[in-house]
């Protein structure tokens, strides 16, 4: 039995919450379809916890579904890389369930719950599915599993804010969008090599060489992926959707789903095209690089002046994007490390945030700014938490967003971009601005007379401060992630190595 | 303690009676000749005893009294000329330096001074002697 | 620590154990106990090094006394207990400390074996006596306390630059001999110069001594110039070019001292000529000439510490010191009078007085090596002691034209402080050998009281009293004006804020107008980014679908077109 289970790891993983997600439909009870998601989540993170320590020394996990041998069959394929983002999803998943109970029961009808956790259970199927692939097309497919319950979740902030409707409706024709762009650009590939299995991929390419075809397909592959993890300018969707979402879901997918795409991303490229590809060279430089440090400025900026906290995070979740699209532009070990930490600390850290957000909805109502002034008094710990993240998303020394930045500005001054680190840092002080205005408004201002706002129930503080505490934990012990993201890093180097030898 | 009026030589101590001569009418011409036959005697006395010079110019008679002389007269006349120069107001540096403050915030004894007396005056600025002579 | 209790160290509890203690006579016994104790403990000590250790590479030695570090820090001993002695009536928590923290430091100094701690020490002398210049409060005594301690301060970084580059140079920061050559050398030699006052070096002396409180100018005359003195004797003994910088020394300040109205001014030019007698002696370099510096510095600090003493209880009882408004004052202080004329006569080096039996030293030296016109220049400068510390002072105190000062004598404990200072002049006078037997030097026995030494000086002496009784009688001598006296320190404080105003003034104008400029384009920036980024901007405007479709076909297109580069 045992054997059994260590044996089918890889498919377990989607496999349970697939078919959790039905079970609680069908009971579609609050109370026990919350239940089961969360026993789901934490079965989840201890498989992915196991196939990173499989994983960890370098061994790649190639699990054959249905016995059918790759590239004919789909293939899981677990690498530290994929391990570690599948570890950073679980884990989300778990910390936001137990949030979700105060937060959805005060936001959800009773009735809708048990739906609500069926997608819910459903975009962590897709995530996971994404994530774990070996397939090419296997990815849109979980990728579409993941995007179409996402929309369904934002829409559920309806009940709160009427405008959630049309932001899910948005987000669905963009993110439909996207995976056209993608699955066009898997249609290229398919016709440039024959295959849809990655390794076979890379080696079909290696193979046959460059063409235009190829071009084409790398195309629309990175402008689908693009729009799904919101690079600038194709983030429009984003804002809304975070905004108008309810918070557990906020929580869930600003820490999960973007970090997803950009893994897929990171994949795509060195996985399948490899380091030494011209043309993603290119590409990265004249494309990419410029748009992520478009995302880092604007998007802060746009952020600074924000009157809602829900929306300013969603801004500053464009800006982080693209300080982990300027890791991978740099196409250096440093900097996929930086991108690869900055997954699990960004996730992390906004997390964290958004959990404050939705702890100030869930007392005050609102996640207006300017109904959040003397907070700091009333609710201390919720304040005291994003003071936390706010620091984090700064770049603080001892927070988790300092090591990312630590590794971004040490991959840029490698290639002597001294000009792009002081970008960095730049930005960092634009991030300054915004966290400052929160904390001023919690701390210095005094707050309305007719304010009644308590402290938010523990449910949600205690996973905010787990949350909160991991970010100073691994923010002061970073040899734990920046080994998992070095060793990811140079995974995905060796592996485009091989292929183009 | 302290009045303006003199105080009578009885109230004085016995040192200062001593030394009351020095303000008689024509003290400083006797003081005058008793140093003129005190140098008559140094210079003479040049005379009276080998002289252990290090360098040939002291071998020569009253050098040392003709020099003592002269350059005290020469550093005078040259200070006087120096003065012209560099001599400016009191209050030149302002409150930049404690010359035209009071200076008695230095740590002076307070219960000696009287208001409106001596001591107060002499804080004003050109005071007493105002920029005049101070000696006799 | 070699089990030795450092003299610093005992300063410095002393200096901590104040606040603590209610004001009063235990206060001021215990402030007496400090310098004896201190002394005592280390006193008796064999020469050697103590107190030895290695920091961070760097051999350290707090305690290196030889028969140099051990006369210097007896005489500071002496030193420190005499002003502590003449401010027993203060009880001024901050003057107590920072005489106590001051009069440690330069002991510490003296005893400093290496250049490290030297520099500690030596940057402790200069900020724990500036608190005896502010303890005036008032403005002027602030600013010229500022100005003090910039200049102090600097001495010290000069020699803290000094000390690196000698470490870098030679991998030592020991603290013995050096020959200027060397940048490293010249830093240390120009730190020392500083705090000796060398001409144009000088201003901070008579600048900030008169602006002291009564008792702080008694302690400030003791340590700073004295130590530096010591630490020139250390570090560059027969270093030629002291020869001729200290003979400036000896002249310069006389003219100055001439015209001065500020007796206690007079009193600091008066040392700062004084300082060019040890320090020639130093640039001499011999046995003898050496002995002469470091015999001078004793005596001298005790018959300046007098000179300053008597100064201070007149104006301790009158409240001034300016010679325009003084005189007379024999009737009411005949006491003080006594004592300021045995310092006056010390200083001036008559026969029997202390002042004689040292400078004699440096005089034979200079003459010994054949430096005639140096020795031409002490014999003018003797002259010029005589006037403006031997005459000019008593005189326009004590007698000249009676102001009607009508005040008590100085209290018991300054008279008698002033009476131990004396007492050491004229016993160090009398019996040279006293002070003589101290000396650290091997020389063949010197005999000062000489027929030949005795009459010349004599003559020269009492021939100069004959000059001023001269120039007075035929009222040639230069009036006491209330007035003051350019110097150098003209240059930085009035040129300088002058020429600095200028250009602070230019400057200005032109940020004011880069100023309105740059918040002109700020204003406009931010009205731009706000109305771009701002929450009704383009950048922050939720978009049609439409506008999203239109950007991935911009971003498609731009990856395409790449393929055609």
């Amino acid at each position: 039995m045992i054997d059994l289970i260590t044996k089918n790891l890889p498919a377990l993983q989607v496999v349970i919450p697939l078919m959790a997600a039905p079970i609680c439909a069908i009971f579609n009870r609050g109370r026990l379809a919350w239940t089961i998601a969360f026993i789901v989540a934490i079965v989840s993170f201890a498989i992915s916890a196991a196939l990173l320590s499989q994983t960890l020394d370098g061994g790649v996990i190639s699990y054959h579904l249905g016995g059918w041998a790759p590239p004919i069959g789909i293939e899981y394929r677990v690498d530290v890389l994929n391990a570690f983002v599948l570890l950073i999803v679980s884990g989300i998943a778990v910390v936001t369930l137990p949030y979700a109970v105060k937060s959805v029961a005060q936001e959800i009808p009773q009735e809708k719950q048990g739906f609500f956790y069926t997608a819910l259970l459903l975009c962590l199927t897709g995530l996971l599915g994404v994530t774990i692939t070996g397939d090419a097309f296997n990815v849109f497919v979980f990728l579409e599993i993941s995007s179409l319950s996402t929309y369904a979740l934002v829409a559920t902030g309806a009940e709160r804010n009427r405008r959630a409707l049309t932001a899910a409706y948005n987000y669905l024709i963009m993110g439909t969008v996207g995976a056209t762009f993608f699955v066009i650009g898997l249609g290229l590939l398919y016709m440039a090599t024959g295959t849809l299995n990655m390794v076979d991929l890379a080696h079909q390419i290696t193979l046959r060489g460059d063409s235009r075809m190829l071009h084409m397909g790398f195309a629309f592959v990175l402008v689908g992926i693009g729009l799904k993890l919101a690079m600038f300018p194709l983030h429009l969707w984003l804002p809304n959707a975070y905004t108008f979402a309810p918070s557990a879901v906020s929580v869930f997918i600003s820490a999960t789903s973007t970090k997803v795409a950009v893994y897929v991303l990171l994949r795509f490229m060195f996985g399948i095209f490899g380091f030494d590809y011209a043309y993603q060279q290119s590409t990265l430089q004249y494309v990419l690089l410029p748009l992520a440090l478009l995302a880092m400025f604007a998007a802060s900026l746009v952020a600074v002046f924000q009157t809602d906290l829900k929306r300013m995070l969603a801004y500053s979740s464009i800006a982080q994007v693209g300080y982990m699209l300027l890791g991978t532009a740099f196409m250096t070990q440093t900097g996929v490390m930086a991108t690869v930490i900055h997954l699990f600390n960004h996730a992390v850290t906004k997390a964290t945030l958004f959990m404050v957000a939705g702890a100030f909805v869930y007392s005050v109502g609102s996640s207006k700014i300017s109904d959040l002034k003397g907070l700091g008094r009333a609710m201390p710990w919720t304040s005291a938490a994003f003071v936390v993240g706010g620091l984090s998303l700064i770049g603080i020394p001892l927070t988790v967003g300092f090591v990312s930045k630590w590794y971004l500005v040490q991959a840029a001054l490698e290639l002597g971009w001294w000009p792009i680190a002081a970008a960095i840092v730049l930005s960092s002080l634009i991030a300054v601005a915004y966290v400052w205005r929160i904390v001023e408004t919690l701390y210095l201002h005094s707050p309305s007379p007719d304010s009644k706002a308590k402290e938010a129930p523990l449910a949600m503080i205690i996973p905010m401060w787990v949350l909160a505490a991991a970010t100073v934990y691994f923010g002061t012990h970073a040899a734990l992630t920046s080994a998992a993201a070095s060793r990811a890093a140079s995974t995905l180097i060796s592996a485009s190595n091989i292929i183009w030898q | 303690m302290t009045s303006h009026d003199d105080i009578s030589p009885d109230d004085m101590h016995w040192l200062s009676r001593k030394l009351l001569w020095v303000e008689k009418p024509g003290a400083g011409k006797r003081v005058l000749i008793v140093l003129l036959a005190i140098c008559a005697v140094l210079a003479l006395a040049d005379f009276a005893y080998h002289k252990h010079a290090y360098f040939h110019i002291e071998e020569i008679p009253f050098i040392y009294a003709v020099y003592g002389f002269v350059s005290y007269a020469t550093v005078i006349f040259l200070a006087k000329g120096l003065r012209l120069i560099i001599r400016r107001p009191e209050d030149y540096y302002a409150q930049d330096s404690t010359e035209v403050e009071d200076e008695r915030p230095a740590g002076s004894d307070p219960s000696t001074l009287i208001p409106g007396s001596l001591s107060d005056r002499a804080n004003r600025p050109g005071g007493i002697s105002g920029g005049g002579s101070a000696h006799e | 620590m070699n089990e030795v209790l450092l003299p610093p160290l005992i300063y410095g509890l002393g200096a901590i154990s104040i606040p603590f203690l209610p004001a009063g006579k235990l206060r001021q016994a215990l402030m007496l106990a400090v310098p004896v104790l201190a002394f005592a403990l280390i006193g008796n000590l064999p020469y050697g090094d103590y107190a030895v250790f290695n920091a961070a590479g760097l051999h350290i030695g707090l305690l290196r006394i030889d028969a140099l570090s051990w006369i210097f820090a007896l005489i500071f001993s002496i030193a420190a207990f005499i002003s502590l002695l003449y401010a027993w009536h203060v009880d001024d928590r901050v003057q107590q400390v920072t005489t106590l923290l001051y009069a440690g430091s330069a002991i510490g100094a003296v005893f400093a074996a290496d250049l490290v701690s030297l520099f500690v020490f030596w940057e402790g002398t200069a900020i724990a006596s500036v608190f005896l210049i502010w303890a005036r409060r008032t403005e002027g005594s602030y600013r010229t306390g500022m100005r003090y301690l910039v200049i102090q301060v600097f001495s010290g970084v000069l020699l803290l630059a000094g000390t690196v580059l000698m470490y870098r140079d030679t991998g030592s920061v020991a603290f013995n001999a050096m020959t200027l050559g060397s940048t490293a050398t010249w830093c240390i030699f120009i730190a020392f110069g500083v705090k000796c006052a060398f001409p144009l070096l000088h201003n901070w002396l008579q600048d900030s001594y008169p602006a002291a409180t009564i008792t702080g100018t008694v302690t400030l005359s003791a340590f700073t110039t004295k130590l530096a003195v010591y630490a020139l004797a250390r570090g560059f003994p027969g270093t030629e070019l002291l020869i001729y910088i200290g003979a400036v020394m000896t002249l310069f300040p006389v003219f100055f001292a001439a015209i001065e109205n500020n007796l206690r001014r007079v009193l600091a030019y008066s040392l700062n000529n004084q300082l060019g007698f040890m320090v020639v002696g130093i640039g001499i370099g011999t046995p003898l000439a050496l002995n002469g510096t470091v015999a001078h510095a004793f005596c001298h600090i005790l018959y300046k510490a007098l000179l300053f003493m008597s100064m201070g209880a007149v104006m301790y009882r009158t409240g001034t010191s300016k010679a325009s408004e003084l005189g007379g004052l024999y009737k009411s202080m005949p006491f003080t009078m006594v004592f300021c004329i045995i310092g006056a006569m010390s200083i001036s080096a008559f026969p029997l007085f202390s002042g004689f039996v040292s400078k004699s030293l440096i005089l034979s030296a200079s003459a010994d090596n054949g430096y005639f016109f140096i020795w031409l220049a002490l014999i003018t400068a003797s002259v010029g002691v005589l006037e403006h510390s031997g005459i000019k002072i008593p005189y326009f105190t004590f007698f000249a034209h009676d102001n009607g000062w009508r005040v008590k004598e100085a209290p018991v404990h300054m008279l008698l402080a002033m009476g131990i200072a004396a007492a050491f002049c004229v016993g160090i006078g009398v019996f040279p050998g006293l002070l003589y037997q101290y000396l650290p030097y091997k020389m063949e026995a010197y005999v000062p009281y000489t027929t030949t030494h005795v009459v010349t000086q004599l003559q020269l002496l009492i021939f100069a009293g004959l000059a001023f009784a001269l120039l007075i009688r035929y009222r040639l001598y230069p009036a006491e004006i209330r007035a003051v006296n350019l110097d150098t320190d003209w240059i930085y404080r009035r040129m300088l804020p002058i020429i600095v105003g200028f250009f602070a003034a230019m400057i200005g104008t032109i940020w004011k107008a880069a100023g309105q400029l740059t918040q002109y384009y700020v204003t406009s920036l931010i009205r731009g980014i706000y109305a771009t980024h701002g929450p009704h901007g383009p950048l922050a405007r939720t978009w049609p679908s439409g506008s999203m479709v239109l950007w991935v076909a911009v971003i498609l297109g731009m990856t395409v077109l790449l393929t055609y580069v």
